[in-house]
Formats: C-alpha cells, structure tokens, sequence
C-alpha cells in the first residue's frame, strides 16, 4: 500500500522529539491509558510505516482513526509538529488503501435513521451527505471530527460514536476522596 | 515470546492488559532518547501482586522486564535493550493518602508529578522536585532517575523528598524501605540506593513521599547578558555568596531563539538570560535576596533586568522553558533536538568555561549545541541540534559528545545531573565511575541475580551508544551533505 499523503510529512516526522507533552491532554490516552493510543505513539507508528519497516493493518488503522480531533497534541507541541494534520492525511492514506475502520467516528444504525438528513446539515465538517439513490446517509470518514454533534441532534437516536471509559466507579470515587483531604 | 508465555502473562494480567501486536511494541520501544529496540510483550500491571506475579512468571525464565513510567528518559533508560517485557505503569496512578498532619503523602508508581501537586495545592503544600516534564513524569520514573528540577536549588532532587517506598524484587518479594518519618537511621539506607537505579534493582509499586509548605511569595527576575561568559560569572558569585534562593536558570542565545520562535515568549535576543527566583513566607526576606542576585547580575555587566511578582507571568516563563527541549526542535528547519551530552553538572566556579566550551566544541564538529540548565543546582544541559538523516551527522554528534565528557571530567564535573545514564551515557559514565563499577555490578547481583531488571544498561550498557541499538532516526542511504 502506498502512503502517498504520509510521505509528504517525511521532512516533519524526525522532528518530533518524543517528549510525550502532547499526550498530558489526550482524551483517548486518558480513556485506554496505552502509549501506542497517544500522539507520540501514533507518530511513531506513522514514522514506521514511512520507513516501511511495519506492515499498515486494520489494528494499526483504528487507532489512527481514534482521536477526537481536539488539537491539544498541536497545541502542546513546542517542536511544532502538526498532528493532527499528519493524522489527517494518513486518514486519507488509510481509506484510499481499502481499510475499513471504526475509530472513533460517528457511525449510523440502519435501523433506525428516518433520513431527515439533519446530521447532514449541522454537521460543520461536512462529513455527512444523504445519498438520495442509494437512499443513505454517507459518512466521509476523512472529514468526520468525532465532535458528536450529529449524535447530539439526530432525533432517532440513530448516529452515535462508540465510546468507553476505562476507570470504574469505585475508582473514581476513591481517588475524589484523596483530592478531598485524604484518608 | 511464546503463546503460552503470552497467555500466562493474560492469565495474571487479564487479556486487556497485555498487548503483543507489533504496533504497540514498536512504539513501547523507544522514549524521549534517540535509541530503540523492540520489546516481546508489553504489560500493564494494576496492583502490587499483580507486578509480583509478573516477576515470579519472568524470573525463573531469565526474561528481561523493564519498568516504565511516562517514557520521558532522554538515555535509553526505558529502551528494553534485550527484549523481554516491558511493565507499563501508568495504571498505579492512585494517590493513596495525603497525611497532613504527618506531612507525607502516599503515592503509586504511575502518579504523574503535575497531578501529584494538584492534589495537594489545595492543602498549601507542594512536592518540590518538579522536573520540567512534570506534566507526564511519573514518580516511579523521577525516583529511579533522581530527577531534579527549577526549584532543586532550594528543595533538592528527588532523593531529598523521599521518606520510603515498598519494592517488588527481580524474585517477586515484596520489600519495605525507608519510614514515614522525617528521620531513620536504621541501618542501610536502601530506598537512597533505589534512587538513580534506572530499573535495574527492583520494581517501585509505593512511595511515600515529603511534601512542604507553598511559600506565600516567589520573585523571578530576569537579567540579559551580551555575553555568556558573564552569565557564568554571575552564577558562580550568585551560588558563592550565601544567597538563598530557590531557583537560578540559565538560557544561551540558541535556547531564547527556540523558544521564542516555538512559543512567540517574547524573550529578549542577546547572548544569554539569567532567570533567578526567591521565595518565603515573609516578603521582606524575598526582596532581599532578589535584590542581591539582582546586584550580582549588574556587578557581571547583566542589564534590563526584570523583577516580578505576578504568578501568571511566572506561569508563562515556566511554561517556556519547560517545552524548552522540544521547542529546539525550532531551530533550523529540518533539524531535530537530540538528547545527547544533555545534562552534565559542573562545579559551580567552571559554569562560565563550560557554557564556552560547548559552543566551541560544537563549532569545530558541525553540530549546534545549546549551553541551559538549572544552573543553581551546577546543572549544565546541552542538547546537539542536527539533521538527524545524515549519517555524516552522527559522527559529528559521536566526536562532540566524546570531547564534552572528556572536558567535563576535567574540570571535576559529572557525566549527569538528572536525567540519568541509560544507554546513551554509559560510555562516559564508566570512565567516570571507573573504580566502583564492580561493586555496582555486585549490588546488582545481590538484587537480581538473574539479570532480568531492565539489563543491558547502566555499567552493562554498550560503549557505542550510535550502535547499542538501532538509532530511532533512520539515515538516507545516500547522505544529503
Ligand atoms: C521535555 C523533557 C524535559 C525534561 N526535563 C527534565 C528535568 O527538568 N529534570 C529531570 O530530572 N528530568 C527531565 N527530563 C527527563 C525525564 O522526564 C525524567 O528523568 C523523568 O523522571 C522520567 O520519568 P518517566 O516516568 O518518564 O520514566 P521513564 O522514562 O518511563 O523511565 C525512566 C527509567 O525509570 C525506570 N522506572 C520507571 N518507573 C519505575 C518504577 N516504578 N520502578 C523502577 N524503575 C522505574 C525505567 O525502567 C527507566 O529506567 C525531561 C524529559 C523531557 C522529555
């Protein structure tokens, strides 16, 4: 498979130092807690790939595709390496290669979606087009920012995002108590 | 590794705390340093039993395990050399118990510095060692590096707040050291010798930790220089004359470049700037001694020299310096900050010979270098700025590093003040430490006879760092002069 967008980047991905700041703020980080999940890891996947030296594969494609497009990583950067624009066109890179991935993008239930098409006007990426022939919405899943909006406006419950948290309710709880004055 | 010892390790573990594909090793396989070496398996323990169920699977087996925190080591120290598990502890993130009124707190390995401080900031205290990576250091990480930060000039490293900690062995027993008080005098003093260990003598799963009050005023002043040999001179007069200060930095021209041109801070563009700060409870005391540093600096031809109260303004410079390291990355364009000769410390006196000497040195071998630090705790970074894609480059960087250490134990300094020895430095480190390296090899017989605990670094790292492991930038195979 070729990386024709990733190569692009070659001149910018040796600049990342591989401080790890920019994943102080990775909500998917805070989610999985796997160093493979933040922007450091991702890049060094990216860096990787770029040298040929690993296989591109649906696990791999996933986690570039897990990420809610919030632009802290840049933001954190002092080496400023644009993540989330390097993200961004391996997306492209991913999808023109036939991956078929679920990150964290918004998806649609069949099932229940009626077709009004409001997804497809709130949605400010443009991600969302209602494709009258086939009679469907269609996701551009480049375009798509996981922001949610379209799960928060569709009336049908029928577009949503996966998601999960990793830290359970006693947890939690426990570590509030600390903050709290200890024990 | 195998599939049984895969699924062994899921068996202790849970599934979800185990990951074998090769994604995910490839990235566990290389941290802040320029090295890189894949591991077998990465796991992700949640409790003490769990790390000591681990060791006991890994033990017998002869298999390495390497602990990591955050993965922010500039040496290699997290690199697992010699394969084997890598034991993730970012999961061990709770704070146990802040104890106000016996002044400790309680923390897991995986406890990240910055989310240590916000706990205990509503409680007016503060842990101080604070290294600029605070905000993804973890505090099994700064302990087994002796981490050391801004505010080391006053409070210390990190050995100087620790009261104790438990330790899980390469055998998986579980070990009790230190105490809760302020002092112990009970015989070896073995959580000191866990400081500094770099992974090599046992897995830190508790430590118990001082904290100190948040000092009601902090001053920071900022003094210029047009050259940095007067900022050198400045420090040594400033650490000479009984000053109690609580932070003094030091930041060359190539370093106020970076970070103005990565973080637009509006530094001002001369040779070099001192930052210095003072802190008390009584503003009076902090007036005083702000204002002698202040003399010392105008004494060494120092000018425009600011002084602020503000803790918002403070904020901003802080931030500034600590995205230091990535902002070289600014530099020049395609060339990267890299992590070699990075921290040395000198005696206080030789701070401005040194600060010239770098620059000198990186001159005659075509690299850039940066002379910045906590120059109140004798800390002397440098960072070698190059195009890390030419191979030409790499030699340049080998005979910089070579002439650096050999000048730095020259003039009585130290191959590392902080961030540790790892792979990069063993070569200077052995030089330096030459007479006690077999006792070091003894202790850690005597903790890990079967050479398990992060292995192949240390007194046992490789002399060549360019070829201990695979350097994680990959050189064009034709060199682009
Ligand atoms: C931008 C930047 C700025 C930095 N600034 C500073 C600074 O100002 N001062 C400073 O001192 N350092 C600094 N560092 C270096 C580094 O952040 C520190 O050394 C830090 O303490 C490493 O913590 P970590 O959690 O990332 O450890 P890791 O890199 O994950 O591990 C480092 C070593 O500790 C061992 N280890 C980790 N956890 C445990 C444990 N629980 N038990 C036993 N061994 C363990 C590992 O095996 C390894 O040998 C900086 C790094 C970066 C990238």
């Amino acid at each position: 498979m070729e990386f024709k967008r990733l190569k692009e980047w070659k001149d910018k991905l040796h600049v990342c130092i591989r401080c790890g700041y920019c994943y102080e703020h990775c909500h998917i980080f805070k989610i999985t807690n796997w160093e493979s999940d933040t922007p450091r890891g991702k890049l060094i996947l990216l860096y990787a790939l770029l040298h040929e030296e690993i296989e591109p594969t649906d696990y791999m494609a996933n986690k570039i595709f897990e990420c809610f497009n919030c632009g802290r990583c840049d933001a954190s950067c002092s080496a400023k390496v644009p993540v989330t624009d390097i993200f961004t066109d391996v997306r492209a890179d991913f999808i023109d290669g036939g991956f078929d991935v679920k990150g964290t993008l918004s998806h649609i239930n069949e099932d229940l979606c009626s077709k009004c098409g409001i997804c497809v006007s709130i949605c400010k990426y443009e991600a969302r087009t209602l494709d009258k022939e086939q009679n469907k919405i269609i996701i551009d899943k480049v375009k798509c920012k996981s922001c949610g909006g379209c799960e928060a406006a569709c009336p049908s419950g029928a577009a949503y995002i996966e998601e999960g948290y990793m830290v359970s309710e006693k947890e939690l709880l426990e570590q509030v108590q600390c903050y709290l004055g200890g024990k | 590794m195998g599939l049984v010892g895969i699924e062994r390790l899921k068996g202790i573990l849970g599934e979800e705390n185990v990951k074998d594909d090769k994604a995910d090793l490839y990235v566990y396989g290389s941290d802040s340093s320029v090295h890189e070496a894949m591991p077998w398996v990465v796991v992700r323990p949640h409790t003490i039993e769990e790390v000591q169920n681990v060791m006991r699977y890994a033990n017998p087996r002869m298999i390495p395990v390497v602990a990591r925190g955050a993965g922010s080591g500039m040496s290699g120290q997290a690199v697992p050399i010699k394969g084997g598990i890598v034991m993730d502890l970012k999961r061990m993130n709770k704070i146990l118990e802040i104890n106000l009124e016996d002044t400790y707190v309680r923390v897991e390995p995986g406890v990240v510095d910055d989310d240590l401080n916000r706990a205990l900031k509503p409680h007016n205290v503060f842990y101080p060692p604070t290294p600029a990576s605070s905000r993804i250091a973890t505090i099994g990480g700064e302990i087994a590096n002796n981490a050391s930060g801004v505010r080391s000039v006053k409070y210390g490293a990190v050995r100087d707040s620790i009261l104790g900690m438990k330790v899980v062995m390469a055998n998986g027993d579980l070990i009790n050291l230190g105490a809760k008080t302020r002092v112990e005098a009970t015989g070896y003093q073995l959580d000191r010798l866990m400081v500094g260990s770099e992974g090599t003598l046992g897995i830190i799963v508790e430590a118990t930790l001082k904290f100190v009050p948040i000092p009601k005023y902090r001053c920071l002043g900022i003094a210029k220089f047009n050259e940095l040999e007067d900022a050198g001179n400045a420090i040594s007069e400033i650490m000479s004359s009984g000053i109690i200060l609580s932070m003094l930095e030091l930041m060359d021209n190539v370093a106020i470049k970076a970070v103005n041109q990565a973080l637009d801070l509006g530094l001002p563009d001369v040779e070099a700037i001192l930052m210095f700060e003072a802190d008390g409870m009584a503003k009076e005391g902090v007036d005083i001694e702000v204002k002698r540093m202040m003399e010392i600096c105008k004494k060494h031809n120092g000018f425009g020299i600011e002084l602020s109260y503000d803790a918002k303004e403070r904020t901003r410079i802080f931030s500034g310096r600590k995205k230091l390291f990535p902002a070289l990355s600014q530099f020049k364009e395609f060339y990267s900050c890299t992590s070699l000769a990075d921290d040395m410390a000198v005696p206080y006196s030789k701070m401005a010979e040194t600060a010239k000497k770098i620059h000198e040195i990186a001159k005659r071998n075509n690299v850039i270098m940066t002379a910045y630090g906590h120059c109140g705790s004798g800390c002397m970074h440098t960072k070698i700025l190059m195009d890390p894609r030419k191979k030409s480059q790499w030699e340049d960087a080998k005979r910089a590093v070579f002439e650096i250490y050999n000048y730095v134990r020259s003039v009585g300094g130290t191959t590392s003040a902080e961030h540790g020895i790892g792979i990069s430095k063993a070569a200077a480190f052995k030089r330096e430490k030459s007479d006690s390296l077999n006792l070091m090899r003894a202790i850690k017989k005597a903790f890990d006879p079967n050479n398990i605990l992060n292995p192949g670094k240390l007194m046992d790292a490789p002399d060549d760092w360019v070829t201990a492991t695979s350097l994680r930038y990959r050189t064009d195979p034709v060199d682009i002069q």
